[in-house]
């Protein structure tokens, strides 16, 4: 089944075409790569599909919605979560506060609720905070949940991302270069954990990443853009074999 | 090297000295120490500020340096010292011989009487006054020069030997009682408690001035928890908060006087009237501005501020608001048929609105209101794609900053039991800001430090009178500069329970989240 | 989105219903003939020439550090009372009677040169500590800065009401008399000289921008701070050397505004601020051309348009904000569009 669907979407800057006719379809339950050089489009694709831009042309279908049009906080609750190339967690909240930002959608009290201190509000506080320590445990930040989130150091930074976005109980998870400035362990434990909540969570996962053995090691389908065209599609193997990949990557002449 | 950064410190501060001079600063200060301190003349407290900015001269320049060494940081000093002494100098020099002349200063510049002029010079001729006041420079700058290297070597080594810099706050923590009382839930009620009795029976006490300055500062409290709404949890910065001060004032002067319209209801029922058209205001403003980019918004209401004192000063809604005249008798609340407008009881009443206030601020801060609100203004972009609906946040803030300044204008109406124009000109929303920002944004405590700062103490300070909104402005930028975060600023929630089998992996985390330094 | 839309339809059709309704009521009882317009006109284009020299000072700012110089009309106060001080020494040793074009040479570079000293401090005291920090904290500084400023020179000077001592030969209220419909109408000198010597310093600014180093370093800081940083360009100097040129402009438009409109005092600067703010944003922010446009259509427009709708004239200030608000509303960008760095999403 598949769950996201890009049909012809096309992004324009001015005179520049960002993405160009791109077409994708992101298998339930997968793990999709989208790889390419820098400036090739990955991230413009992403603020396409999660509402920050809106494509000139082309449909996006998740789960039988369409999401052009909509705004990046009902995608949101749509079940699309991201993640960010350069980590932007709320600095000035803890950890906790984090995720429970992450859990917004999810969760429905409002002013009257916060207010009056309802019993239905209190009681699904309780939850959310529940919640949040599991997710804690789960990304294993335990004992960091009061920090403040910019005192974090670097790889935690990057694990309480995950878990924000894991708040939001996605059913698509795009994650942006989340392997970037990772030490080979780090890289390690990471795919291993980018696994795990695919078959934990039983999500689905759209990946941009730069580093080859993480796509390599991964991913179930990859797709290669190239100044905003996808110029090739298919298992890791081959698409490692496919001259005009080798050529966006090396330059004419190396295949 | 210590040289280039002494000589540019001395010019800035040469230029910030002559500045203060002209607009009178030293003797605010003579003035200050002799009220405060019982100091016989103002002389001392008009040199110790010539002193003052002489180190805060020396003392920059040997921050900013680059190479640190005993040498450089002397010539820093030197050089900023001489710098600021000859350039003060000469200005003292001319302000002195032009006096001397005869020819009175205060035609072109306001401050600059004999008087002023006079205890700078000392009584000496122009020329060698302005010697000494050069001189006096210099040597508070080298002192402040050396005052600072010694400073940084002292923080240093304690640094290389591995200890911690630890802030007030800690230090205080170190103290046994204190740490006692604000880690113990009960002792911390105990202690609310007791400063709640003392509230509660202070106006018996208090003169019918000080009930009226207190309750002044209850009102800026107020405003500043709804402002701080506004731009502490959510980030929107609202220079134009005064026109809802206005709404709820004008609706209960209104609906409560006798002119222009004969309504004459009851302060019980014009009370929410006004919060309420103060919050549907807010929306209705919300609507259309909230959209801007943040910077837009705040030039932006602003501009709606002073239409809203336009408009109120202007003869086309005389019929309707009373016009520049304002509007007279407004009513008072009556309770079991007695009128309960005057200072004691408006003291009590004032009181219920902070304490109201609070809970308010403190429920919602840790909400998921709240929460999406400090999300927003930390990454507007990111709280969407976490689903947050920022227009809906945002106009929600705007309602609740602008029901609270409604509550606080239409009590600020009634007790006054009159309103006008001049009471919602800009300087109310700057003040309100002012108190938020120096008390510290987003922080409850904070905020009511602020108002007893900037509201109580001038009170106490009449001679600060001219030097005030002044003070306020210098007060925005230095803070800004210096503290950002504010006097008492916002503190972490405590969410993570502590869990058993952690209670070693707790323990570092702990030591890393003391190290706190803004980003 | 399309909720947004409506919003702005429907505000938009009550407006322009409200200006017909009001200029059809005018019209039909011809309450204003031609000659007014025509007044009416000139002195909205004169002002709005000082809004435009104003608003340059804003736009530069806010093209290299996506800040609101709130204190720039201050800036431009004090440079007012700089050459009001000036113009004073001169018409007491009769020196304007004499030569009067060297006196207003020297008034318009003595308040030119006051104002630059200020920006300059300015950014270096308020400002240039805060780079980097999170956006709010600098607009809160130059909201102080503002204040702290207009109060000084409340202080300073003192809050009365000051009249400019134009020379002999730049009376104010005096000038050229056309006739327009029959019925005269005049265009002051202090008119034309703040006119044109607008124009001079809005080329001026331009080619300087355009064509010289200076003007490219900026464009390059404007761009991206931190590559212009790799390739050389002393970004501090850059940004100090804007807040020059800005303050410049505020000087010669203080200048301006106390030779045309004679009256000067501590809180001069800021309405007119405000004012050319909203003519930066008008134009679109970031954009030279776009200021210019942005300050001559403001002043044409907050002239006529009290006229238009038939309001009394005290609620021009009023309608200069409305102005901005729709202009926020409608079109965001500007009439010339705003020429900034992408905005991060």
């Amino acid at each position: 089944m598949i769950i996201l669907q890009l049909d012809h979407v096309t992004k324009q800057f001015g005179g520049l075409v960002a993405v160009s006719s791109v077409d994708l379809e992101v298998p339930q339950g997968s793990i999709f790569s989208i790889i390419g050089p820098n400036g090739a489009g990955k991230t413009t694709l992403f603020n396409c599909i999660t509402g920050f831009y809106r494509p000139e042309a082309g449909r996006i279908i998740f789960d039988g919605v369409s999401l052009v049009g909509l705004r990046p906080d009902q995608i949101a609750a749509l079940g699309i979560a991201r993640t960010y190339q350069n980590i932007r967690l709320f600095g000035r909240m803890t950890a906790i506060e984090n995720i429970l930002v992450g859990q917004h959608s999810r969760l429905k009290s409002g002013l009257a609720g916060a207010l009056f201190r309802l019993p239905r509000t209190r009681r699904e506080e309780q939850e959310a905070l529940d919640k949040a320590h599991q997710l804690l445990d789960f990304v294993g930040l335990s004992g960091y949940g009061d920090m403040f989130a910019h005192n974090l150091p670097y790889g935690q930074q990057r694990r309480l991302e995950l878990a924000r976005a894991l708040a939001s109980e996605p059913r698509l998870l795009l994650l942006d270069e989340p392997a970037a400035g990772m030490n080979p362990k780090e890289t390690e434990e990471l795919m291993a954990f980018i696994r795990r909540i695919r078959d934990e969570l039983g999500l689905t996962i759209l990946l941009i990443e730069h580093d080859m053995r993480v796509v390599m090691g991964i991913s179930d389908i990859v797709a290669v853009l190239d100044f905003g065209e996808k110029i090739c599609e298919g298992t890791p193997q081959e698409v490692r074999c496919n001259p005009r990949v080798i050529e966006a990557y090396l330059g004419k002449g190396a295949a | 090297m210590g040289l280039r950064t002494g000589i540019r410190m001395g010019l800035i501060a040469a230029i910030v000295t002559i500045f203060l001079i002209l607009i009178g600063v030293h003797m605010l200060m003579g003035r200050l120490l002799q009220s405060w301190f019982r100091v016989p003349a103002h002389w001392p407290g008009v040199w110790l500020m010539v002193v003052l900015l002489g180190m805060w001269a020396g003392s920059r320049a040997v921050g900013q340096m680059k190479a640190r060494s005993w040498g450089n940081a002397l010539l820093a000093g030197a050089s900023a010292g001489i710098i600021q002494g000859a350039l003060v100098g000469a200005a003292l020099y001319l302000l002195a011989s032009i006096t001397q002349a005869g020819v009175d200063l205060r035609t072109w510049l306001n401050q600059m009487s004999k008087e002023s002029i006079g205890a700078l010079t000392l009584g000496f001729a122009p020329l060698p006054a302005a010697g000494f006041i050069g001189g006096v420079l210099l040597v508070s700058a080298l002192a402040g020069a050396a005052w600072r290297e010694r400073r940084l070597r002292v923080r240093a080594a304690r640094l290389a030997r591995g200890e911690r810099m630890i802030s007030l706050r800690e230090h205080l923590l170190e103290i046994p009682a204190i740490s006692q009382v604000s880690n113990n839930p009960l002792s911390r009620r105990v202690l609310i408690g007791v400063f709640m009795v003392l509230l509660l029976i202070a106006p018996f006490f208090l003169g019918q001035y000080w009930n009226y300055n207190l309750g002044t500062v209850g009102i800026y409290v107020i405003l500043g928890l709804g402002l701080n709404i506004v731009v502490g949890m959510a980030g929107l910065l609202d220079l134009g908060y005064v026109a809802f001060f206005a709404v709820g004032a004008y609706t209960m002067a209104l609906l409560t006087a006798p002119q222009p319209h004969h309504i004459q209801m009851s302060f019980w029922l014009a009370l929410p009237i006004g919060i309420v058209l103060a919050a549907v205001a807010g929306i209705l403003l919300g609507i259309p501005v909230l959209r801007m980019r943040g910077d837009y918004l705040a030039i932006v209401t602003l501009g709606f501020g002073e239409i809203i004192r336009i408009l109120s000063k202007s003869d086309v809604l005389t019929g309707f608001t009373g016009g520049p005249r304002g509007v007279r008798n407004v009513g008072h609340p009556v309770l079991f048929g007695k009128d309960i407008g005057n200072e004691f009881y408006f003291f009590y009443f004032i009181l219920i609105g902070v304490i109201l206030a609070i809970i308010i601020t403190r429920r919602l801060e840790h909400s998921r209101v709240g929460r999406a609100w400090r999300a927003m203004r930390e990454d507007e972009k990111v709280s969407q794609a976490m689903g947050i609906y920022t227009l809906k946040y945002k106009l929600m803030a705007f309602a609740m900053g602008a029901a609270l300044a409604g509550l606080s204008g239409a009590i600020f109406a009634s007790r006054n039991s009159f309103t006008g124009p001049e009471d919602f000109v800009l300087l109310v929303s700057i003040n309100v800001l002012a108190l938020v920002i120096v008390g510290g944004m987003g922080s409850i405590p904070g905020v009511i430090l602020g108002a007893f700062v900037l509201k109580g103490l001038p009170e106490m300070l009449r001679e600060l009178e001219d030097y005030r909104v002044l003070v306020f402005g210098a007060l925005l930028v230095v803070m800004m500069i210096v503290r950002p975060q504010g006097l008492w600023p916002a503190s972490r929630v405590q969410l993570e329970r502590p869990r058993p089998e952690l209670a070693e992996e707790v323990e570092a985390p702990a030591e890393l989240a003391e190290g706190e330094v803004g980003s | 989105m399309s909720l947004g839309l409506l919003l702005r339809l429907g505000i938009g059709l009550l407006v322009l219903a409200f200006f017909a309704y009001r200029f059809y009521g005018v019209l039909v009882r011809g309450a204003y003939g031609a000659e007014t317009w025509a007044r009416l006109a000139i002195s909205g284009l004169i002002i709005g020439s000082v809004y435009a020299v104003i608003a340059l000072g804003y736009t530069l700012v806010y093209g290299i550090l996506f800040m609101i110089n709130f204190a720039h009309g201050e800036v431009m106060m004090i440079g007012a009372f700089a050459g009001y001080f000036v113009l004073e020494a001169f018409a007491a040793s009769g020196f304007s009677a004499r030569q009067p074009v060297l006196a207003i040479i020297i008034t318009f570079l003595a308040g030119m040169t006051v104002s630059m000293l200020v920006g300059i401090s300015l950014e270096r005291i308020a400002y240039r500590p805060l780079r980097g920090a999170p956006r709010l904290v600098p607009l809160i500084s130059a909201i102080g800065a503002s204040i702290f400023l207009q109060n000084a020179a409340q202080l300073m000077f003192g809050s009365m009401r000051r009249t400019y001592s134009n020379p002999p030969a730049l009376e104010r209220n005096v000038g050229w008399v056309l006739e327009v419909a029959g019925k005269p109408v005049s265009i002051t000198y202090t008119g034309v000289l703040t006119f044109a010597f607008s124009v001079v310093l809005m080329v001026g600014l331009y080619l300087l921008v355009q064509r010289t180093r200076l003007g490219r370093a900026m464009r390059a800081v404007a761009e991206n701070k931190e590559a212009a940083a790799l390739m050389g360009v002393d970004v501090d100097r850059v940004i100090a050397n804007t807040f020059a040129i800005s303050g410049v402009l505020a000087g010669a438009a203080g200048v301006m505004w106390g030779l045309h409109n004679g009256i000067i005092y501590h809180y001069v600067g800021f309405i007119p601020g405000l004012k050319a703010f909203t003519a930066a944003v008008l134009g679109g922010i970031g954009n030279i051309p776009g200021a210019m446009l942005g300050g001559i259509v403001l002043g044409i427009a907050e002239s006529l348009t009290p006229a238009v709708l038939d309001m009394p004239f005290q609620l021009k200030d009023v309608l200069a904000f409305a102005v901005l608000v729709l202009v926020l509303i409608f079109r965001p960008t500007g009439i010339l569009g705003e020429v900034l760095a992408e905005e991060k999403v």
